[in-house]
């Protein structure tokens, strides 16, 4: 690719170029053996998945509810319904929780210890650092559900027991028994999980020449620490902030297991999301194309949240 | 750009402090108490390690977990491998060409990577019943396929982009077809990207949660789906539930500790970073 940018006399760069494009193009195409063995498997199941993608949308204009499939036409009859539903709403705002808490304090947070790993002068702390709260993203939800549900067991669980036994009574509480709040101790453990998740990839983009030569200068420049973060580091890194946002973001939307395996939806269905809710819909009240309308929903919020990320990613990919 | 100043350093121990105490006090206390006996874990001392340690409790948590160990691992181990061929030679296809085609088909797969897999359950629980598939692992098998190779072709394509193309064109000045350059040159460099890629989809597939909820039998039932039953059924024994989440855990775990290095550069893929 670099044969067109590099300089050539006025008079050979025309035809060396189209050469070299000729070249390219030849060397894109591919005799069909070559097609079906590099890209069948992926296309397949491409059309597989958008076909699938396809085939929900069709049910959630159907009218299928029980087991049995239906596919009578019915419109938006089950979109009508699902927005009048109180569930519905408390699911919408539930998820707003998980899009703006689930998101925001974690990159805040990783943003700051990424900072601290670079300026910080103590040998071997960033391996350290890195191992200690890496190692959540081998666990699934499941694993950390269970372990934190014990952790906030009011009774007799984990937090409560030792804030007790150390004398801060007043400090206990009741976690994700209480409606009002469970919503984010259930956060709390995607933050958990996601934290160094994010410390990495806002790491990785630190490491440009570009940038640490642009810090090593404000530093000789005496410019505090603060404004470094802020007007240098914060401004420089916007792709990698877009990335690690679009993918939290993406995540959060996504989150069942947790609500799963911590609460089921509950207190009522406080803790309900519309990930939770499309399965139970689906499964357990068989108002299946209730269920394909949720989830035509999860993915519309899905694709907007992903459009953004996706161009970035093109773009660095074909440039 | 280190910086050396005591207000720094002092910042940096509390952090580190701070983090510790959040990521240390949790994975303790699990396995404090999966080694405790229910009357030790009566007494609340959640903090103290037991005096009696219970490697029974590994036993009966194992016993129960076996049968779903072994799904997970069948199911895991042959979405990994047949991911990381086909990501491979999609990803290899969507790095090298630079056609109209490539470009929609990588639109379709970055969508295709974050799509919530409740967009698509329905039709596939369907597709999955009426072929019978859903009794056999290789329903589920197919299942992460569809949903994992189109992420393992962009980990792998963004590993191929950053191998300097001189390699392939002297391949290609010596005669090598497209095959023979794929297989014997470029692969063989791209085995670390081979590595990374894996991991990832190992324990994707390994966590995975709602589909092997929908789809999976008794006798396909996955190691997820497992704790979470015990968790519902072992109420209040808490040294069983932690002892069947460690177990759980051990196997990604344990690629996470030995192959740090191939999981955070997968994730920096993942993150398209190269």
């Amino acid at each position: 690719m670099s044969i067109s940018s590099e300089r050539q006399e006025p008079g050979i760069a025309a035809p060396v170029e189209r050469r070299a494009r000729r070249r390219r193009r030849a060397r894109d195409r591919l005799s069909f053996g070559e097609f079906l063995v590099f890209l069948a498997p992926l296309l397949i199941f491409l059309i597989l998945l958008y076909g699938m993608l396809i085939w929900t949308f069709y049910v959630s204009v159907a009218d299928w509810r029980g087991v049995a499939p239906n596919y009578t036409f019915a419109g938006f009859k089950w979109y009508d319904m699902m927005f009048d539903l109180a569930r519905f709403r408390q699911d919408v705002v539930n998820n707003l929780k998980w899009l703006v808490i689930g998101v925001i304090p974690t990159v805040v947070v990783a943003l700051f210890i990424a900072y601290i790993l670079e300026i910080g002068s103590i040998r071997g702390v960033e391996n350290y650092v890195r191992t200690l709260i890496l190692y959540p993203v081998a666990m699934s939800f499941i694993v950390s559900g269970t372990i934190w549900s014990w952790m906030y067991q009011p009774d007799r669980g984990v937090f409560n027991t030792i804030l007790r036994s150390i004398g801060l009574e007043q400090f206990t509480g009741r976690f994700i028994t209480n409606p009002d709040t469970a919503t984010y101790w259930l956060i709390t453990i995607f933050i958990w999980q996601y934290l160094g998740f994010s410390v990495i990839i806002l790491q990785s983009s630190f490491r440009t020449t570009e940038l640490q030569e642009m810090i090593e200068s404000a530093i000789v420049d005496g410019a505090s620490r603060l404004r470094i973060l802020l007007q240098i580091i914060v401004p420089n890194i916007r792709g990698g902030i877009l990335i690690l946002v679009s993918l939290l973001l993406i995540s959060s939307l996504k989150v069942f297991d947790i609500v799963y395996v911590v609460t089921f939806g509950g207190p009522g269905f406080a803790t309900d999301v519309l990930a939770f809710y499309m399965v139970v819909a689906t499964f357990q009240q068989h108002l299946v194309s209730l269920g394909a309308g949720i989830g035509v929903i999860i993915f519309l919020l899905a694709f907007i949240i992903v459009i953004p990320y996706t161009i970035y990613a093109f773009r660095k990919w074909f440039e | 750009m280190r910086i050396k100043s005591p207000l720094y350093t002092a910042l940096v121990v509390l952090t580190l402090v701070v983090l510790t105490i959040m990521y240390v006090l949790p994975i303790y206390v699990v396995v404090v108490t999966s080694l405790k006996s229910p009357a030790e874990l009566a007494a609340r001392q959640y903090l103290l390690p037991s005096a009696n340690l219970q490697f029974e409790n590994y036993v009966q948590a194992f016993r129960l977990i076996f049968p779903s160990l072994l799904n997970s691992t069948i199911i895991a181990f042959s979405v990994t491998g047949l991911s990381a061929l086909f990501g491979g030679l999609g990803g290899y296809y969507l790095s090298r060409t630079r056609t109209v085609f490539a470009r929609i088909l990588f639109i379709l797969v970055g969508i295709a990577i974050y799509l919530p897999y409740q967009a698509i359950l329905i039709p596939l629980v369907q597709l999955m019943a009426r072929t019978g598939l859903a009794l056999t692992h290789f329903g589920l098998i197919l299942s992460y396929l569809i949903l994992n190779v189109p992420l393992a072709s962009v980990l792998m394509g963004t590993f191929f982009l950053a191998i300097p193309r001189e390699l392939e064109e002297a391949a290609e000045v010596d005669g090598a077809n497209r095959f023979q350059i794929f297989f014997r040159v470029v692969s063989p460099i791209a085995l670390p990207a081979y590595a990374s890629t894996a991991i990832i989809i190992f324990t994707q597939v390994w966590n995975e949660f709602l589909l092997a909820l929908t789809l999976a039998t008794p006798r396909t039932q996955t190691i997820q789906i497992k704790l979470a039953e015990i968790k519902g059924s072992f109420v209040a024994q808490y040294h069983l539930q932690m002892a069947a989440a460690l177990i759980t855990l051990l196997v990604p775990l344990l690629f996470f500790l030995l192959l740090g290095q191939y999981f955070v550069r997968g994730i920096l893929a993942g993150a398209l970073k190269g």
